[in-house]
């Protein structure tokens, strides 16, 4: 190890310098305005909560836990995301006062460092739940808030891509002989390895009928099938019938350019029952956001209300929105001496006009020019006269 | 949506087979490339354009999205764990990684040694059978190690075993085969699915 030299900062870890500062608070300003106003309620909980709750009920790996120990000796964690601390607040106090909740959150979330840069250990995110709700219009309303708060960013050029946890479980359940083979595709399909997948199907000596469904099966739902066309491999209808239903929601609110549906979609994180889905955005190489139902949350939470819930990752965010001048007056007033109250009157008379004023004294200047030239307008005041 | 695909490709020996299946497959892409020096070929007909990269470097180019799709080797997936879609086994540049060492040799039974390019894999490879053992990163003549006592065994590609051979050492355990495989973004793959389904779907046809 090499000694930590000052400028550094611990691995994964940034600094946001007004910059970056103004536009994600643009970013939040935004958000927080259209959540409110589909009657979405705020709230923030901690930074650090226990590894026995939120540690382990979440559903981000172990490795990526950044943990450390209290004072009495037990392990704490700093929140990896906010869907389960959210769900630990509702289930224990918010549910019994309101259900469904609707609520909302924009706070940073950390996951232990990797090495190598464009993954930061702590990163805001925001995003909605809805708890209590086990309709498909709270998962059709999650998904169109989705779309319309990307329409509300200004990104033109975006997708959703929307699958069913319980579809793809019947399906592979249906379709190998035991819970290991079950497991080991989910897996591969987690990790988008469909290479993988269809070597796997082969290597298991399944009965023919049963591999070449599978393989057919990955064939044609990786191509961007319909619904319909997945009828073939389930059994149960259930699941299925219930994206139809979320389907024609989305058409009904003409948001159906936005999204496409893939039953392949598998996420690591396990608690999620029905629909999932991820948000894409060009100019970032990765998802800006991901949602889904997760029912089994909080059925860990010892609660059987059903919840679902999405959330954009605000770093990534930064990567896909337009271009955004701000156009903004700063005035720089530079007085003299005996010039201080009559720089005070003409800031504040500026300042009422809407523009940003710093006043300066001369005498504390090291370097005057070059810190004028940071200013769209430079004001000098002495006593005598104004300007 | 026909918007630009860049497509990392490895340079070297894989280059020349994967160019050729592209062209294969019906790509309007002329049969020599002056490769020389260049990173990067743009061909406007085809809307597509090269990065050329370290065969170990074209998973990182795909995971951050600055390139849509990818030609990458089995093994360089497997050592990196990178988050990208597999699309398709190209099935070119076939070869296994496979361990070696001395013949008649058993591994030191208190610190075994393992000298590999692939430190991931082999680690992951004894962890699976039960062994534990330490790890030795080189970046090539990985022969040399058992030749002179560094390590008890390497793990390594093989494809003719020629090297192996000529250097006195012989396999011991197949670990996995490897092949070139056709690697997507997992933004590209959604943003500009039409067209690399439709590229997946071309050379499908003619991968053997």
């Amino acid at each position: 190890m090499s000694s930590i030299k000052k400028f550094e900062k611990p691995l994964g870890m940034r600094d946001t310098f007004p910059l970056t500062y103004e536009k994600i608070e643009r970013v939040r300003q935004t958000g927080r305005k259209f959540f409110r106003s589909r009657g979405f309620d705020f709230l923030e909980t901690p930074t650090l909560e226990y590894y026995d709750t939120v540690g382990k009920a979440s559903a981000i790996s172990d490795a990526s836990l950044f943990k450390l120990v209290d004072s009495q000796g037990n392990t704490l964690v700093l929140r990896p995301d906010m869907t389960t601390p959210i769900t630990r607040v509702a289930t224990s106090k918010l549910l019994k006062e309101k259900i469904p909740l609707r609520l909302a959150y924009s706070a940073n979330v950390f996951r232990a460092q990797k090495m190598e840069g464009g993954r930061p250990a702590e990163f805001g995110q925001m995003g909605i739940e809805i708890i209590g709700d086990k309709s498909v219009f709270a998962d059709a309303e999650v998904i169109i808030a989705a779309i319309h708060l990307m329409k509300e960013f200004g990104i033109e050029s975006f997708k959703l891509t929307i699958g069913h946890a319980g579809v793809l479980h019947d399906i592979l359940d249906d379709y190998t002989d035991s819970k290991d083979q079950k497991e080991k595709l989910r897996n591969l399909l987690v990790e988008r390895n469909y290479v993988g997948f269809e070597e796997a199907v082969e290597q298991f000596d399944l009965p023919v009928t049963k591999s070449n469904a599978l393989l057919q099966f990955i064939n044609e739902a990786t191509n961007s099938a319909s619904i319909e066309a997945m009828e073939k491999y389930v059994r149960k209808n259930d699941g299925l019938e219930y994206m139809k239903q979320l389907s024609k929601i989305i058409e009904d609110s003409d948001l159906s350019e936005y999204v496409s549906f893939d039953f392949t979609l598998s996420s690591h994180m396990n608690y999620y029952t029905g629909m999932l889905f991820e948000i894409f955005a060009y100019g970032s190489g990765f998802p800006v956001g991901s949602g889904g139902r997760y029912d089994g949350l909080l059925h860990l939470f010892g609660c059987d209300v059903g919840a679902t819930g999405f959330s954009i990752r605000t770093n990534r965010l930064l990567e896909v929105l337009p271009e955004y001048e701000e156009q903004e007056e700063t005035v720089c007033i530079i007085f003299d001496e005996d010039g201080f109250s009559k720089a005070l009157a003409v800031a504040t008379d500026l300042r009422q006009q809407g523009a940003r004023v710093t006043i300066q004294s001369r005498s504390g200047l090291i370097n005057e020019e070059a810190f004028t030239k940071l200013f769209s307008r430079v004001v000098y005041v002495s006593q005598e006269e104004g300007q | 949506m026909n918007s630009e695909l860049t497509i990392a490709m490895p340079k070297g020996r894989i280059f020349e087979e994967a160019y050729q299946m592209l062209i294969d497959a019906g790509f309007n892409l002329p049969e020599e490339v002056e490769m020389s020096r260049k990173l990067m070929i743009e061909f406007p007909e085809e809307n597509i354009r090269f990065i050329l990269a370290k065969p170990m470097d074209v998973p990182v180019y795909v995971e951050h999205g600055v390139a849509d799709i990818g030609i990458a080797g089995k093994d360089v997936l497997l050592e990196q764990q990178r988050n990208v879609h597999e699309l398709l086994d190209l099935k070119i540049s076939k070869c296994y990684i496979a361990s070696a060492g001395l013949p008649n040799t058993s591994m030191n039974e208190i610190a075994p040694r393992i000298a590999t390019k692939y430190p991931n894999i082999a680690m992951s490879y004894y962890k699976e059978i039960g062994e534990q053992v330490e790890i030795i990163e080189l970046n090539g003549s990985i022969e040399l190690a058992p030749m002179i006592g560094l390590a008890d065994r390497i793990v390594d590609i093989v494809s003719t075993g020629r090297t192996l051979k000529e250097n006195g050492l012989v396999e011991y355990e197949h670990i996995t085969d490897v092949s070139s495989r056709l690697i997507a973004n997992p933004v590209s793959y959604r943003m500009k699915s039409e067209r690399i389904q439709e590229i997946v779907s071309r050379l499908k046809k003619i991968v053997k």
